[in-house]
C-alpha cells in the first residue's frame, strides 16, 4: 500500500478510518477528562489497533493503560506499549489465568471476578508465577451477563479476595448500555446515573466493611459524562467513541471515523446496484448498513457475496464506481480486518495495524 | 491474529484452549467422498487449504470456486491450480492481477459449467468450543463465545448434546446459555438435566453459519475420536 493514493483508487472492499474524525473523538473524552479526577481506560477491542491506543494515551486523560476482553488481547496491548490493564472479564481455566499472571510480572493487570471459584483459581495461577493479581468484583447493573446480582455478595468476594495471597483486591467494575434507542441527554443522564448510583452503592458497602476501593470503573462512551459527574467513579471503559457506528448516533459529539467502502460490480437493473462488500467484511448483527451519499438509495440486502443497493428512483452510480458503509455495529467490524487506512484530504496517510484482531481466546 | 495457547496433536479436545473452531474430521471425509460430478468446491465457505485439499482429493471435484481475486491468489500460493473467481472485475487493477495469476494456474473468471458444491459441506462438521466463566444465577451461564468467536449475522448458535438448552451470542465476548432448572416452579422442568452449569464446564455450539464462523477464526482444529489431530490455518481469512 502507497501512503498518498488517493482513496478512489484502492482495491475494495477496504475498511478506511477518517483521522481527522477519529482524532476529533480521541480529543473530545481528552478535553473533557482534563481538569477532572476521573480516567478513561480506553478499551481495546473497539480498534484492536495499539498505535490508536497510542494516541489515546498521548491526548492525556486516560489511566495510561488499556481495557481488554481477553487475555490474548491483553498480550497483544501490554506487548505494544500499554502500561497496565484491566481485562474486564473473568478468567477461569488455568493455562490462561498463567498466561494473566505472566502479564502480572511486567506490568499492573487486573482482572473481574463474580464468584468465588475464580478466586482460588486465580490465586493458584498468581502463586505458581510468585506474583500478585489485581481483582476487581464486577457489578451487574442490567446486562445479565457476568456480575454479582448482589451488594451483599460483592462484599463477601471482596473480603475473600482481601485474604487471598498473591491477590488484591482493587475495586469494582460495571458496564451498560442504554435501554433506550436514540436517548436524549436528559434520559442519558437518568438511566445512566441510576446505574452508576448502584455501583456506588456497592463502592459503599464494601468501605463500610473495612476494605479500602481504589479502582471504580463504571460506564461506556454513552455515558463519560455522565460518569465525570460522580467523584466517586475513577474510570469508565470506553470504546464505541472511537470510529462510532450508526446505531451511537445520539452522541452527536463524536464524529463517524470507520467506513467500508465498496464498488459496484453489478446493475442488474437501474434501480439497483450490486456492490463487492460480502457480510463478513462490514458484519451486520443489529442491522444493514448505512448507504452515505447517494441520494435515495439504501441497502436492501447483505450476504456473502455482496451487498444488494436499491433504490425507488434510477440509481446514479454505474459499474465500477465506489460506495460507502457505516456499519451498525463497528465492534464486530473492525474484527474482520486485519489492517484499517487511515485517510485525510482524500487520500491515504497511514495504514493502522489491528494486531489483536482476532484475539478471542 | 488469534493467538490460542498451543496443544499438541494427541491433546483431548476438551483441552484445547476456548474458544476454537473445530471440525469434525470423521464427518468432513464421509461429506467429502458423498460428492458425485463434475464438481466445483466451493472453497471460500471455509478459507482453509487443508479442507479444499480434502475436497479435491475426491476424483469427481475438477477445482474450486474463491469470491475475489485476493482469495484466489491466496490458494493459488497454497498450490490449487484450477480456481473459478465468482465476483466481477471491474477495476483495471483487478484485471491485472487476474492477468497475472491466469499465467500460473486455470482460472476462471465467468461460469465454466461445472455445477459448484460443498456450499453446505461443513453444516454439521463444524462447532465452536467454549467454557463456563460465569454462572450468576440459576438456569444461566455465561460462556467465553460470543459474537467475535461464532457470528450472529445469521442468528444464534445452538447448544450440541442439549435441546433444552438455549444459546445466544448477543454480545461481543460473551455467549449466554440459559437452560431450565430441575424440580417445580413455572421454569423448572422434570425433564431437565440434573446438573446445573457450572464455571469451568466445557459446551459445544453450533454456528447457525459456517462461513461466518470461518471469516472469525485464524485456525481450525481437526478433532477425531475426540481428540485433536490436525491444525490448520485459515489462510484467506480476510482476503475479501
Amino acid at each position: 500500500m502507497k501512503i498518498g493514493t488517493p482513496v478512489e483508487e484502492l482495491d475494495t472492499p477496504v475498511a478506511l478510518i477518517d483521522l481527522d474524525a477519529l482524532e476529533h473523538n480521541i480529543g473530545v473524552i481528552a478535553a473533557h477528562y482534563r481538569d477532572k479526577t476521573i480516567r478513561l481506560r480506553p478499551h481495546g477491542k473497539n480498534h484492536k489497533s495499539p498505535q490508536v491506543l497510542g494516541m489515546q494515551i498521548a491526548a492525556g486523560g486516560t489511566v495510561g493503560g488499556v481495557c481488554a476482553a481477553k487475555v490474548s488481547e491483553a498480550e497483544v496491548f501490554v506487548n505494544n506499549g500499554a502500561g497496565n490493564v484491566l481485562v474486564a472479564n473473568q478468567v477461569v481455566d488455568a493455562d490462561k489465568i498463567l498466561r494473566l499472571a505472566a502479564l502480572a510480572k511486567r506490568v499492573d493487570t487486573t482482572v473481574a471476578i463474580d464468584d468465588e471459584a475464580q478466586v482460588e483459581r486465580l490465586a493458584a495461577g498468581a502463586r505458581a508465577l510468585d506474583t500478585t493479581l489485581g481483582v476487581v468484583v464486577e457489578i451487574d447493573t442490567m446486562m445479565g451477563r457476568g456480575g454479582v446480582r448482589t451488594i451483599e455478595h460483592a462484599v463477601k468476594l471482596a473480603q475473600e479476595v482481601g485474604a487471598t495471597p498473591h491477590l488484591r483486591f482493587r475495586g469494582i467494575m460495571s458496564h451498560q448500555v442504554p435501554t433506550q434507542r436514540q436517548p436524549n441527554r436528559a434520559q442519558r443522564f437518568d438511566e445512566g446515573g441510576r446505574y452508576i448510583e448502584h455501583v456506588i452503592a456497592a463502592k459503599r458497602a464494601i468501605e463500610q466493611s473495612g476494605i479500602p476501593v481504589e479502582i471504580v470503573s463504571t460506564g461506556e462512551s454513552w455515558t463519560y459524562d455522565v460518569a465525570a459527574t460522580f467523584p466517586d467513579v475513577t474510570e469508565i471503559e470506553g470504546g464505541s467513541y472511537i470510529v462510532m457506528e450508526v446505531p451511537y448516533a445520539f452522541m452527536d459529539e463524536f464524529r463517524f471515523a470507520l467506513r467500508v467502502m465498496g464498488r459496484v460490480v453489478a446493475k442488474p437493473d437501474q434501480r439497483t446496484a450490486i456492490g463487492d462488500v460480502p457480510i463478513d467484511a462490514i458484519a451486520a448483527p443489529n442491522g444493514l448498513p448505512t448507504l452515505e451519499g447517494v441520494a435515495g438509495a439504501t441497502v436492501s440486502a447483505l450476504d456473502h457475496h455482496g451487498v444488494t443497493l436499491s433504490s425507488e428512483t434510477p440509481l446514479p452510480i454505474a459499474i465500477g464506481d465506489p460506495f460507502y458503509l457505516l456499519t451498525h455495529q463497528q465492534d464486530m467490524t473492525v474484527n474482520r480486518w486485519e489492517r484499517l487506512l487511515g485517510v485525510r484530504n482524500g487520500v491515504v496517510e497511514t495504514i493502522i495495524e489491528a494486531q489483536a484482531r482476532g484475539c478471542v481466546n | 491474529m488469534q493467538r490460542p495457547i498451543e496443544k499438541p496433536v494427541g491433546t483431548p479436545v476438551r483441552e484445547i484452549d476456548t474458544p476454537a473452531l473445530l471440525v469434525d474430521l470423521d464427518r468432513l471425509d464421509a461429506n467429502v467422498a458423498a460428492v458425485r460430478g463434475p464438481a466445483r468446491a466451493e472453497a471460500w465457505v471455509h478459507k482453509t487449504p487443508a479442507i479444499a485439499r480434502c475436497q479435491v482429493a475426491n476424483a469427481d471435484v475438477v477445482g474450486i470456486a474463491m469470491r475475489s481475486i485476493a482469495e484466489a491468489e491466496a490458494f493459488a500460493a497454497a498450490g490449487f491450480d484450477d480456481i473459478r473467481v465468482l465476483r466481477p472485475l471491474v477495476t483495471a487493477r483487478a484485471q491485472e492481477r487476474a492477468s497475472a495469476l491466469g499465467k500460473s494456474i486455470r482460472l476462471h473468471l465467468s461460469d465454466d459449467g461445472v455445477p459448484l458444491t460443498g456450499a453446505e459441506l461443513l453444516d454439521d462438521a463444524v462447532t465452536v468450543s467454549s467454557r463456563v466463566t460465569s454462572a450468576p444465577e440459576p438456569g444461566r451461564a455465561i460462556v467465553d463465545c460470543g459474537q467475535k468467536a461464532i457470528g450472529r449475522d445469521f442468528g444464534d448458535p445452538t447448544v450440541v448434546g442439549h435441546e433444552a438448552f438455549r444459546a445466544s451470542a448477543g454480545s461481543a465476548e460473551h455467549g449466554a446459555i440459559t437452560y431450565p432448572m430441575r424440580g417445580a416452579g413455572p421454569s423448572r422442568s422434570p425433564a431437565a438435566d440434573a446438573t446445573p452449569l457450572a464455571i469451568g464446564d466445557w459446551l459445544e455450539l453450533r454456528p447457525a453459519d459456517v462461513a461466518t464462523a470461518f471469516s472469525l477464526h485464524d485456525y481450525v482444529y481437526g478433532v477425531r475420536d475426540g481428540v485433536l489431530e490436525a491444525v490448520w490455518p485459515i489462510t484467506a481469512r480476510g482476503a475479501f
